[in-house]
């Protein structure tokens, strides 16, 4: 009894006491640290380009929507598991060699098909790198100055970062980052589109509000962004500060919806390398054995809890005959529903399952 | 659109493997068939079985999905992994009662039967009904199916289908009615 009055004081004393919700908590601390960071990286708020500011509430904004978005989806008991034990094991040696492989060169999208490996780098890389360019502009973590003729200096999170000539070869780069960028994404979007109208396969099954809403979203925010730039470069200006706005508002608007659609894969697939090591981590431990032939076909842990998420929707398969079906390896579990079917004990038969290769 | 359900008459496979053929054909299969024929029992006889997904109305798979990238059609059809979703973990594999869910290493990537739903929602039977040269998978509506049971159902329990004999509700049902009741179908 007086331990339960103890932890439940200890419980009251807790941080996370101070919020309403975990939303509320997320939401508190994220916008404190960007704050931190704009103050320590714009020295006490000296060099903010207000230029920007639109995109700044457009962040927070798209901040609001992440968090509802992605705490809801981690409540759910298997996605739960999956980050709670995948980020135990997060510091595996496997994990950075994971990543690379998952996040950075897309190795299983090539495994599907080039094409569509092509077009998800270019769309990728070319969005990374304008995040990369655009986020530190618009909270002033990265800005230039000039002090000396014909020389500016690269100030990072208020260090004076490097000196480099104004019309030098890393200049050129920096200025023309987002150009690159726009005419990756553009070229990737291009290739999406193409795919998108000529496989049958696609064509079947596409919809305009999950398929086609983020490519033309991209489409819109590239064209609009290079535009910028060769009004700037071949039209004197005309018309520049209506197009600014014109592409702010495609950026923010993009931004609040890519937690909803099919971007929100974006922020969603690191989970894939977290569900590499805890299958690699749990799979050295502890196999499960099969009842019926004795293969080890997943690991223990893995299986206790898919059981455990499947008792929580009160699903739990027990047979008459005293089999659960998780014990079951899955050529097991087949030939276990052939013989409820048949009444014939298929699964009791010492032979290997007939080829079921799925390319015949 | 009347909506018609895929209905398995196990007993009249004849092994031919026409429907896993057929399967590798739909749109967004890729030349890979998502579903299993099985001997019964293989050192003595021919009888084979298909097994399919059976369409859950309430699929382990998509609970135990981490991911949501198992979502279910407005049909019913419980759909394959959607690509940009699946992370790879296999909970679906060893979630699935019936051992249906098939995973590429490769890719990643978790496939199931999705009912060749590019069909099916236009009310176009799946591939492997529409080449079944044995009427096993057949494409048709509640009230076909309920006039089967009529004609098959000797009130004797025999009747296998969905309920209860399955885990819980499927959108296929499934039917064996010759074998447990002795009885020589003519075709």
């Amino acid at each position: 009894m007086e331990s339960t009055i103890q932890s439940a004081k200890k419980r009251d004393n807790t941080v996370n006491n101070a919020f309403a919700s975990h939303f509320a908590k997320s939401m508190f601390l994220t916008v404190v640290g960007l704050a931190i960071l704009v103050f320590i990286g714009t020295r006490m708020f000296t060099h903010i380009d207000l230029n920007l500011y639109g995109y700044m509430v457009g962040t927070i904004t798209f901040l609001g929507g992440f968090f509802y978005r992605f705490i809801s989806w981690g409540e759910r008991p298997p996605t739960k598991i999956i980050i709670k034990k995948g980020l135990k094991l997060l510091f595996r040696k496997s994990t950075a060699k994971t990543a690379v492989s998952h996040l950075a060169i897309y190795d299983f999208i090539k495994k599907r098909g080039f094409y569509r490996w092509m077009q998800h780098i270019l769309i990728g890389w070319g969005c990374v790198l304008a995040c990369l360019v655009t986020f530190p502009l618009v909270f002033s973590w990265m800005y230039f100055n000039m002090d000396g003729n014909g020389y500016y200096t690269v100030v990072l999170m208020g260090v004076d970062l490097v000196r480099i000539k104004a019309d030098g070869i890393i200049a050129w780069f920096s200025y023309n980052a987002l150009n690159i960028s726009a005419i990756m994404v553009i070229t990737g979007v291009c290739m999406a589109l193409y795919r998108r109208m000529k496989n049958m396969q696609a064509r079947a099954e596409q919809k305009f509000m999950y398929d086609f809403l983020p490519l033309y979203m991209l489409l819109f925010i590239s064209v609009t962004g290079l535009l910028l730039t060769v009004q700037n470069v071949f039209l004197h200006g005309w018309m520049q500060p209506q197009m600014s706005l014109i592409h702010q508002f495609s950026v923010i608007v993009t931004l609040i919806y890519l937690p909803f659609g099919k971007l929100a894969h974006i922020p969603f697939r690191p989970m894939s390398v977290l569900a590499r090591n805890y299958r690699e981590h749990y799979g050295e431990q502890h196999m499960k054995e099969c009842k019926v032939c004795g293969d080890k076909f997943v690991s223990v842990e893995q299986s206790n809890d898919v059981i455990q998420v499947l008792g929580t929707n009160n699903m739990e398969f027990n047979m008459e005959d005293g089999f659960n079906l998780a014990e079951l390896c899955l050529p097991c579990r087949r030939k276990y529903r052939i013989a409820r079917f048949s009444g014939f004990a298929t699964h009791q038969v010492k032979v290997k399952e007939a080829n079921q290769n799925a390319r015949g | 659109m009347v909506k018609k359900r895929l209905y398995l008459e196990l007993e009249n496979c004849i092994g031919c493997r026409s429907c896993l053929a057929a399967c590798t054909q739909c749109g967004g299969h890729e030349q890979r068939n998502r579903n299993y024929v099985y001997d019964v029992n293989p050192l003595k006889n021919r009888q084979t079985m298909p097994l399919m997904c059976l369409h859950c109305v309430n699929p382990a798979c998509a609970r135990s999905c981490p991911a949501q990238a198992i979502q279910i059609h407005e049909t019913g059809a419980v759909l394959s992994a959607l690509v940009e979703k699946c992370i790879g973990c296999q909970n679906c594999t060893i979630a699935c009662p019936y051992g249906i869910p098939k995973f590429d290493t490769e890719q990643n990537l978790m496939y199931k039967c999705d009912l060749c739903i590019d069909r099916t929602k236009d009310g176009i039977p799946p591939m492997c009904a529409s080449v079944c040269p044995s009427n096993t998978l057949q494409w048709l509506t509640d009230e076909e199916i309920e006039a089967k049971q009529k004609q098959f159902n000797l009130d004797n329990g025999k009747w296998v289908t969905s309920m209860p004999y399955l885990e819980g509700e499927t959108n296929v049902r499934v039917n064996l009615p010759g074998i447990l009741q002795g009885v020589t179908k003519l075709f």
